[in-house]
């Protein structure tokens, strides 16, 4: 039924298809973003893979460090009165947040390496 | 001609599969807000498209809206009677409210008596001198201070729970004593997402979690990332939060909910020591026996209540509490990271 040469192309379509899954996958993580939001808009984007240290807010008012380090995101200090934020685990899988009740700031990653936990009880 | 069908056929296919195992878990999506329950409400589902999950978050958070205004004790809101109204009306006279509330109130009687009044909607006398303090010295740390006990123990005689008054048939509330107050902080946040989850999945949400706070509820299931149904994987928090490991245990769930109680949530330092929330009813102290308490099981305000109740009392009771009810299970983390669960509760961990 099928000729030799259907048959190595089939081959070929499966293997560019794997390249395109393997492409996609690989892009998909070192994208992810580190995405920081005040007052429910989006304020500023970071890549997870560039190490950096910034202050969100200001310093004389309310403000929260953040820093970004080896692919973890951790709030490293803050002003607000509870300082959960600063106590809360370093992130690094998708959709993980930190968030500044106080200061409504929430910090998510986007689009990275996916984590095997749906949702934490505290 | 024939070569170029084939190869047709071969690519749709291919298009076809892949997206067959993707379809599901890229409909995947999250949503949070924090306006609610002075606290996180975080939401992940499955639907058809990002315009229905909109739709399903959005219905999610005006049901939680109305429970969090009817149930807020600090806040009045125009046109309607909520938990501050009568609190206010302590004494006075009775309130009319919303069936909501009496629902909410008779429940909480109900987690009264099962819990032996470990969990006393009727004891914001004692709980509102704490929240006070702790606000105080969370807002000027260098001058944080204790409640005075003999403040506590003079307000701890304005918490009896017969003292609410509720008449179904009028749908009023009177609360008898005019020196008591209601704070629903224990049972609320569990009770409103219970609810909440049981209109969404009417309303065709059928694969979610939602978590209030870290009352974390579950429905459905979700899918892997070749679209097979699996089991929600839900962490228990770790007390340790320097620890690198974020979470003590993951478990599968699918109509389940999990409430967690710990030392880290809510705390304020005096002299250098710690002070959490959960009120022991009989010191009037932090309760001091575990550094972390969960609770699984399938109604969330029932989690909600029996993690405050077990919190505060010692674990021989508490496990004898567990046990003797039907699809509870427990996990006791005591202050030296060691831990105890009740007999089924190994079945839920990954």
């Amino acid at each position: 039924m099928f000729k030799k040469k259907d048959i190595q192309l089939a081959f070929v379509i499966l293997i560019i298809a794997i390249f395109a899954l393997i492409l996609i996958t690989l892009t998909k993580e070192e994208g992810a973003t580190v995405v920081i939001t005040v007052n429910g808009k989006v304020s500023q984007t970071f890549p997870l893979n560039e190490n950096h240290t910034m202050i969100i807010g200001d310093e004389s008012t309310e403000y929260n460090i953040l820093e970004i380090k080896d692919g973890f995101v951790s709030m490293t200090d803050a002003n607000c009165p509870d300082k959960l934020c600063v106590k809360h685990n370093s992130i690094h899988f998708s959709h993980e947040s930190i968030v500044c009740l106080p200061h409504k700031v929430v910090v998510e990653i986007q689009g990275g390496e996916e984590s095997e936990v749906d949702m934490i009880s505290n | 001609m024939r070569k170029k069908i084939v190869a047709m056929v071969l690519i749709s296919i291919m298009l076809i599969s892949v997206n067959a195992c993707s379809i599901k878990s890229n409909n995947r999506y999250s949503a949070s807000f924090l306006e609610l329950f002075d606290t996180v409400t975080t939401i992940v589902g499955y639907a058809e498209n990002k315009e229905q999950f909109t739709e399903y978050s959005q219905m999610i958070y005006e049901y939680l809206d109305e429970y969090n205004r009817l149930f807020d004790i600090y806040n009045e809101y125009d046109g309607i009677n909520n938990m501050k109204t009568i609190n206010d009306y302590a004494g006075i006279e009775p309130v009319k409210v919303d069936p909501i509330i009496i629902d909410f109130l008779l429940y909480s009687k109900e987690m009264y008596t099962l819990t032996d009044g470990k969990v006393n909607i009727a004891f914001g006398a004692v709980l509102s001198e704490w929240h006070d303090h702790r606000t105080e010295g969370l807002n000027n740390p260098d001058i944080a201070t204790l409640p005075d006990m003999n403040t506590l123990q003079n307000n701890a005689k304005h918490t009896d729970i017969e003292q609410l008054i509720i008449n179904e048939e009028a749908s009023t509330v009177f609360l008898k004593d005019p020196e008591m107050s209601l704070d629903v902080g224990a049972i609320a946040k569990g009770y409103a997402v219970e609810k909440v989850v049981q209109k969404i999945k009417d309303a065709g949400f059928e694969n979610g979690t939602i978590s209030v706070g870290g009352n974390v509820r579950s429905f459905g299931m979700k899918f892997d990332s070749d679209g097979n149904m699996v089991p929600w994987s839900i962490g228990i928090q770790n007390p340790d939060q320097a620890s690198l490991e974020t979470t003590l245990h993951l478990l599968n769930f699918s109509e389940d909910s999990l409430v967690t109680s710990g030392i880290y949530e809510r705390y304020y330092t005096v002299e250098g020591k710690q002070y959490h929330h959960i009120i022991d009813p009989e010191t009037l102290m932090p309760a001091d026996y575990y550094a972390a308490i969960s609770i699984v099981c399938l109604d969330s305000g029932l989690a909600d209540a029996l993690s405050t109740a077990i919190f505060n009392i010692p674990y021989e009771k508490g496990i004898a509490l567990i046990e003797s009810l039907d699809g509870v299970e427990a996990l006791w983390v005591f202050k030296d990271e060691k831990e105890k669960y009740s007999s089924g509760f190994l079945s839920f961990v990954k």
